[in-house]
């Protein structure tokens, strides 16, 4: 009797801790991302993160939409206009469509994952722009486990995480469909910092995030998240070290947020 | 000697120059110091032999103009986004497409 009681408030623990507490459904989060110039940081782009409702056929879902874009100054040398997007259970936050559309000066790639839970498998399509011009399509099956995430949603899961249970040098991990595979994120708890911020003084989180046996993310401990310690759990700032060099990502604004 | 300092802090005011132009940010201030560090030097080097200074005069003349536009655009540039139509149809077309990928799901939580 005592086991079964176990089991069953563990499966509500479970349950409980996967259901979406810090995302609302009309946030708005605006970041100026820069890079790493010569030793100085120069601001390259602006990053925001939107959520919203989409109504379907079979329910409600939310739309997690992610766009970078190179401010105005920069765009007649190299211009950014990505689009990602996850639409995703409002509840659980489990993805059920993720779209990529990367526009970066003359080259273009879009990508496009249809998570099938019954059949698990996700419908891969990926298009890319030819040298002559013309679109081709590359469709592909691949199968997953039901917890496997996309990149967008996997930033808003990292905000749903009991991270004021958790102690300094505790990790999870999470596993993200990412260029047809399926890849091992790790977060790791370094401890808590108050920081500045454009939406004041935060105390935050501070994590670091590694991906395993892919090298998008370089170094050890250098790509770094801070969220703020409440629980709306607001990525304020960032730092990332990738081949290209490095940067930063730094709040803005934040409105519509659910707590 | 001074002809060496003079082409350093030449060419390190052009570059400035150019960087303050450019949409660099504070980029630019590295070459404008070098090039006042080494039109000094030349200027030194030069004041002893009683030489022509009009070089470095030209010299600092640009690197003062570079640090002008570079503090100016410090201080009044703006990071503005352009939101083109085409961005916003984008979009919306990419909600639409959305939609019809999204009919025949089973949402089951």
């Amino acid at each position: 009797m005592k086991s079964k009681l176990s089991i069953l408030f563990l499966f509500m623990a479970l349950t409980l801790s996967g259901q979406n507490t810090a995302i609302g459904s009309s946030e708005q989060l605006t970041y100026t991302a820069s890079y790493r110039m010569s030793g100085l940081l120069t601001d390259l782009a602006q990053v925001t993160m939107e959520t919203s409702e989409v109504a379907t056929k079979s329910g409600a879902l939310l739309r997690l939409k992610c766009k970078a874009r190179t401010y105005k100054k920069w765009d007649n040398f190299f211009k950014i206009n990505d689009l990602y997007e996850s639409y995703v259970s409002p509840k659980t936050l489990r993805p059920y469509l993720y779209k990529k559309e990367i526009n970066e000066g003359t080259y273009f790639k879009f990508m496009q994952y249809k998570f099938d839970y019954r059949g698990k498998i996700v419908q891969s399509l990926t298009r890319k722009r030819g040298r002559d011009g013309s679109y081709y399509d590359v469709r592909k099956r691949i199968p997953f486990e039901s917890n496997t995430l996309d990149l967008v949603s996997t930033i808003y899961k990292i905000r749903n995480l009991d991270i004021h249970k958790a102690n300094v040098g505790d990790s999870d991990s999470f596993k993200i469909m990412f260029d047809n595979e399926v890849t091992i994120v790790n977060i790791k708890l370094l401890g808590k910092e108050t920081i500045s911020t454009k939406i004041g003084n935060k105390e935050c989180y501070k994590l670091a995030i590694t991906i395993r046996n892919k090298d998008v993310l370089k170094g050890n401990n250098d790509n770094l998240l801070w969220l703020t310690a409440d629980a709306n759990k607001i990525p304020v700032y960032a730092r990332f070290k990738v081949a290209i060099g490095s940067g930063e990502l730094r709040i803005q604004s934040a409105t519509g947020l659910k707590n | 000697m001074k002809l060496a300092l003079s082409i350093i802090a030449l060419i390190l005011a052009l570059l400035g120059i150019t960087l303050s132009i450019l949409p660099f940010g504070n980029l630019a201030f590295a070459p404008i110091i070098g090039a006042f560090v080494f039109g000094l030097l030349a200027f030194r080097a030069s004041r002893g032999d009683n030489q022509k200074t009009g070089l470095i005069k030209f010299i600092f003349l640009i690197t003062i103009i570079a640090l002008g536009i570079t503090i100016y655009r410090a201080i009044f540039d703006e990071n503005i986004i352009e939101e083109d139509i085409e961005s916003i149809q984008n979009e919306e077309e990419s909600l639409e497409d959305a939609k019809k990928e999204l009919e025949d799901i089973d949402i089951d939580e």
